[in-house]
């Protein structure tokens, strides 16, 4: 019995397949090939892609073979950089993560399977630009940036502006992500990432809500407030308007149920509206509650 | 085009020509003739494909064959030691945790990696960290029994061993 009779199950399609050793190679080889080349790195969304016809790249730069592109690392300045072969499992069990970016490893542990977070890493998790992508509403709360390598040298983006349509990234021809730089949480910040279902083994979600909320000294107004929703637009999204109805304010039951329903007015569902739209309220209520407790 | 790798599964050395779509769990099933692993929803859903790789458990249906090159690997054929059971093997069998058996062989994999990290766990830990397995027959109850009752076993036979070494 051949690979050829086993039809039923699902196969890859053929490709050719690269191992640069270098960042410059791997973005030398994504621009000469242009559109037709993708990069392996988990490879837990990109081969089911591959398998279900999605996407039939004629290459594949694996940069699994690239030394240094895998570190989570504290700058002592105030960033934590995670490298783009970082898996989930790595970044949720890292000691300086658990300890100094609490909400990174909560994104982390939310993100797939334990057997998938083995595997799957963050930065592959932002690049496929899935609306639900788990590690997203979290990162784009705290203000984490991707840095990009093209072959004409490097830049750094907003999470929050990389991600441009539904499973469209910002990376233009011959440029892929090295690494994740999350900035420390400002004083008196607490966050929380919130999904339904909360503990789905298979599906994505259905609706996330991610919040991070800083307090003033005395933990009586609300300095600065993020929630970004997830899945429930093109892309995860700024609920601005939810933001600013807190923002300035002390909370109480009924500020945090109109931002709340802001949120769930903001929200652009493309797929069952009413039904998103009140989860992203409850949610938006219970995530808002649980970052100022 | 072809490439050579080399594996160690459940401790020999196996080398391969592949193909680079040719997944890990083809590659073992069908050039190193291991059985054990099976691919069923071939998306990493199901976690019947379940392999340790370099001592994480993973599902093989998502990894490229020629990604696992040099790597070390333990199926389902290596956990028992010729012929005594491992104590999750044994306690599977004494609790009716196998039903039609196809996912038997993952969840013995995912149990062993897991009690391996947290030798003492609650059930709902036990749980969390089995989720990645389905089992169609939907016989949890029993497995769960037998992985809990595995990991009093195995925490006996390390007490056990580390009095005999003194």
């Amino acid at each position: 019995m051949n690979s050829s009779d086993l039809r039923y199950l699902m196969n890859l399609p053929k490709f050719e397949y690269f191992e640069p050793k270098t960042i410059e190679e791997a973005c030398s080889l994504l621009h000469k090939y242009k559109g037709d080349a993708m990069v392996l790195a988990g490879g837990t969304d990109l081969l089911v892609s591959m398998k279900k016809r999605e996407i039939s790249p004629k290459y594949l730069v694996n940069i699994k073979t690239i030394p240094d592109l895998n570190y989570i690392r504290y700058n002592g300045e105030g960033l934590l950089q995670i490298g783009a072969l970082a898996t989930l499992n790595e970044i949720k069990d890292a000691k300086i993560v658990k300890e100094k970016f609490p909400l990174v490893a909560e994104a982390a542990e939310k993100s797939g399977l334990p057997t998938t977070r083995n595997v799957a890493t963050m930065a592959g998790n932002l690049c496929n630009a899935l609306p639900a992508a788990d590690s997203a509403p979290l990162l784009i709360c705290l203000g984490a940036k991707v840095k990009i390598q093209g072959v004409e040298g490097s830049r750094t983006m907003l999470v929050e502006d990389f991600f441009v349509d539904s499973k469209v990234n910002a990376l233009q021809n011959g440029e892929m992500v090295t690494e994740i730089q999350v900035p420390v949480l400002p004083d008196n910040s607490a966050g929380v990432y919130l999904k339904n279902p909360e503990r789905s083994v298979t599906d994505v979600a259905v609706v996330s809500v991610g919040t991070v909320i800083t307090m003033d000294a005395k933990r009586a107004k609300v300095v600065d407030a993020k929630i970004v929703l997830g899945a429930t637009a093109p892309t995860p999204m700024r609920a601005h308007k939810a933001e600013n109805t807190i923002k300035g304010k002390t909370l109480d039951q009924e500020l945090i149920e109109k931002a709340a329903l802001a949120a769930s007015k903001e929200a652009k569902p493309r797929t069952r509206p009413d039904y998103k739209r009140e989860l992203v309220r409850v949610l938006t209520i219970r995530a808002i509650k649980q970052a100022t407790i | 085009m072809k490439k050579r790798i080399e594996l160690t599964i459940n401790g020999e050395h196996y080398e391969f020509n592949v193909e680079p779509w040719r997944t890990l769990v083809e590659v073992i099933r069908e050039e190193a003739g291991l059985t054990g692993a099976k691919e069923s929803c071939g998306t990493g859903e199901c976690g019947n494909c379940l392999v340790i790789l370099d001592g994480k458990p993973v599902n093989s249906c998502l990894v490229l064959a020629v990604d696992a090159n040099g790597k070390d690997i333990l199926t389902i054929e290596g956990v028992a030691e010729g012929e005594k059971l491992h104590p999750l093997q044994k306690a599977f069998v004494d609790h009716g945790a196998i039903q039609c058996g196809f996912c038997t062989p993952g969840m013995i994999l995912a149990a062993k990696s897991f009690l391996e990290k947290n030798p003492k766990p609650t059930r709902m830990e036990t749980k969390e960290a089995m989720e990645g397995v389905l089992c169609r027959c939907t016989g949890y109850v029993r497995i769960l029994d037998a992985v809990l009752a595995a990991s009093q076993e195995m925490m006996q036979e390390n007490k056990t061993a580390t009095k005999g070494g003194k």
